[in-house]
């Protein structure tokens, strides 16, 4: 029988000496800034049951094993869903809104041989409020995101969407789930040419066109026509607007073909990229507990770290 | 990579003399390109551009990983290979098509008994059987797959056609199309956002000049 006893599995890695001392940096700045917001750490367990994230991932992507039930278990991929669980059960009855910081890693099974890592060290927030303060915590939490980026003190962008405006123009144009499910995946691609091809209304194809700066509302107001869709704009600007106050305008930008591949955002999304880095390193949006609005983003620390090694 | 360059990966072979020319058509001088030698870096000063010659599936993992801003690949790489990455334009040349052919005369679809597939394009094989809720036993053969079904080791193949002659010279016909394919301009999904202005800029032009 073959040994593996000599190498780490695919996608992960150790950590030596300096790795660490740059990876522990960033994790105590953003913890100790979250902590003086007064959000509260918390810590999930590594494994959960399946069953908490089968909505939002596919099975594949997971790293799985079953506990001695036989009960199917998935190294936490995400976590956000295991604080909607939290805030669900154990933190019910605690007074909202409710904020809650972790510093913990994911894991996600990646193709092989693709240079994405298996094992991601992050650091977010989540804010759980009660139904009055909503539009408030979205201002604070986006205020937080930033102040997170200039710890980290690269040239940053970030990035406004909101998945209702996509979702919105399935549900009035009665797309069935089959072709929805295609328009997805060309929007998420922005597949222009493809989306050109389909019998679908025009907004739906001109959608993932709509992003850059602020002439983006501009196009949009002629392009989305409901009442529903308009109001979602105004939003979607007075979020913009909120945002310059403690950004420069030229570090924003918006993109209406925004998704949410994280199958729980139901309202604004946001992404932060750094100059010369490959990938989002922040990714945070509004979603729903019970009947309550929530907020959080994440950190892709290890991405940071690395970014920071290679410069 | 320096904030004014735009890196592209462009496909080795038959799509990168495609691609030198339409360069050439926008009004670059893309002597570099066309002259590299064995370099497999070109560089187009007065563009601000850098070309990397690259395997197909090579041209994704640059992209995806945003060491290259933008590809030029076939759809079936995309298709085969997946990943992260925007698909902005169809350059509607390197045509072809993926088909599932097989021997001369016969019914495919007859019979109960699971068949066999061989191709070099696995992911393709099985996502189109999926599709039809067909299961499938899929051999990965890496060239020559026409081979497969002459030998007895395959009902069918899935393949690249562009005329049919080969299929047609061993005795072989398309069954059914799968897939139109041609290249493909892909975008890395931050480059899209942070050169916004450059890239729009590419696009457009590339549009005029097609």
């Amino acid at each position: 029988m073959k040994k593996y006893n000599f190498v780490t599995p695919e996608g992960t890695r150790d950590l030596l000496f300096d790795e660490c001392t740059a990876r522990r940096k960033i994790e105590n700045s953003l913890m100790e800034l979250f902590k003086s917001e007064g959000y509260s750490e918390v810590i999930t367990p590594f494994i959960e049951f399946y069953d908490v994230f089968e909505n939002y991932y596919p099975l594949e992507s997971m790293y799985k094993l079953t506990d001695s039930k036989g009960r199917l278990m998935v190294l936490r991929p995400d976590s956000t869903p295991p604080i909607i669980r939290l805030a669900e059960t154990r933190l019910k009855d605690e007074l909202r809104p409710l904020k809650l910081c972790y510093n913990q890693t994911i894991y996600r099974s990646n193709p092989k041989e693709t240079g994405r890592d298996d094992e991601i060290a992050q650091c977010g927030i989540e804010i759980v409020g009660n139904t009055k303060g909503g539009k408030h915590h979205n201002k604070n939490v986006l205020k937080l995101a930033v102040e997170a980026f200039e710890k980290i003190g690269e040239n940053y962008r970030f990035e406004l969407g909101d998945c209702r405006i996509f979702n919105n123009l399935i549900r009035i144009n009665n797309i069935d789930k089959k072709v929805e499910k295609d328009i997805r995946e060309l929007t998420e691609s922005k597949n222009y040419s493809e989306l050109n091809k389909m019998e679908i209304p025009k907004a739906l194809k001109e959608l993932p066109k709509l992003f850059g700066g602020l002439e983006v509302f501009v196009k949009a107001e002629e392009l989305l026509e409901s009442d529903y869709l308009k109001e979602l704009l105004i939003v979607l600007k007075n979020t913009y607007d909120s945002l310059k106050e403690f950004v420069k305008e030229d570090n924003i930008t918006v993109d209406l073909g925004l998704i949410g591949k994280q199958g729980y955002y139901k309202g604004i999304i946001y992404n932060g990229y750094i100059e010369g880095f490959g990938k989002p390193v922040l990714e945070g949006g509004r979603y729903m507990v019970s009947d309550t609005l929530a907020t959080g983003f994440a950190v892709n620390v290890s991405a940071v770290a690395e970014f920071r090694e290679k410069k | 990579m320096q904030n004014d360059t735009i890196r592209i990966a462009v496909t080795k072979g038959r799509l990168e003399k495609k691609a030198a020319e339409l360069f050439a058509h926008m009004g670059w001088d893309s002597a570099a390109m066309t002259e590299r030698g064995r370099q497999l870096i070109a560089r187009i000063p007065e563009q601000n551009t850098e070309i990397v010659i690259a395997k197909p599936p090579d041209v994704l993992t640059y992209v995806e990983h945003g060491v290259c801003d933008a590809g030029i690949v076939g759809k079936d790489t995309i298709m085969e290979y997946g990943g992260v990455y925007f698909e902005v334009l169809d350059f509607g040349f390197g045509k072809c098509r993926f088909a599932l052919a097989g021997r001369q005369g016969e019914d495919f679809y007859k019979g109960h008994g699971v068949k066999t597939i061989a191709s070099k394009y696995t992911k393709v094989t099985r996502d189109f059987f999926e599709k039809k809720g067909m299961d499938v036993d899929i051999v990965k053969i890496e060239g020559s797959v026409e081979l497969a079904p002459l030998l007895g080791l395959a009902d069918g193949i899935v393949d690249l056609v562009e005329t049919g002659a080969t299929l047609r010279e061993n005795g072989l016909a398309v069954y059914e199309e799968i897939a139109d394919i041609s290249a493909r301009l892909i975008v890395n999904t931050v480059s899209m956002k942070l050169k916004k202005q450059k890239l729009d800029r590419l696009i457009k032009s590339i549009e005029e000049n097609l």
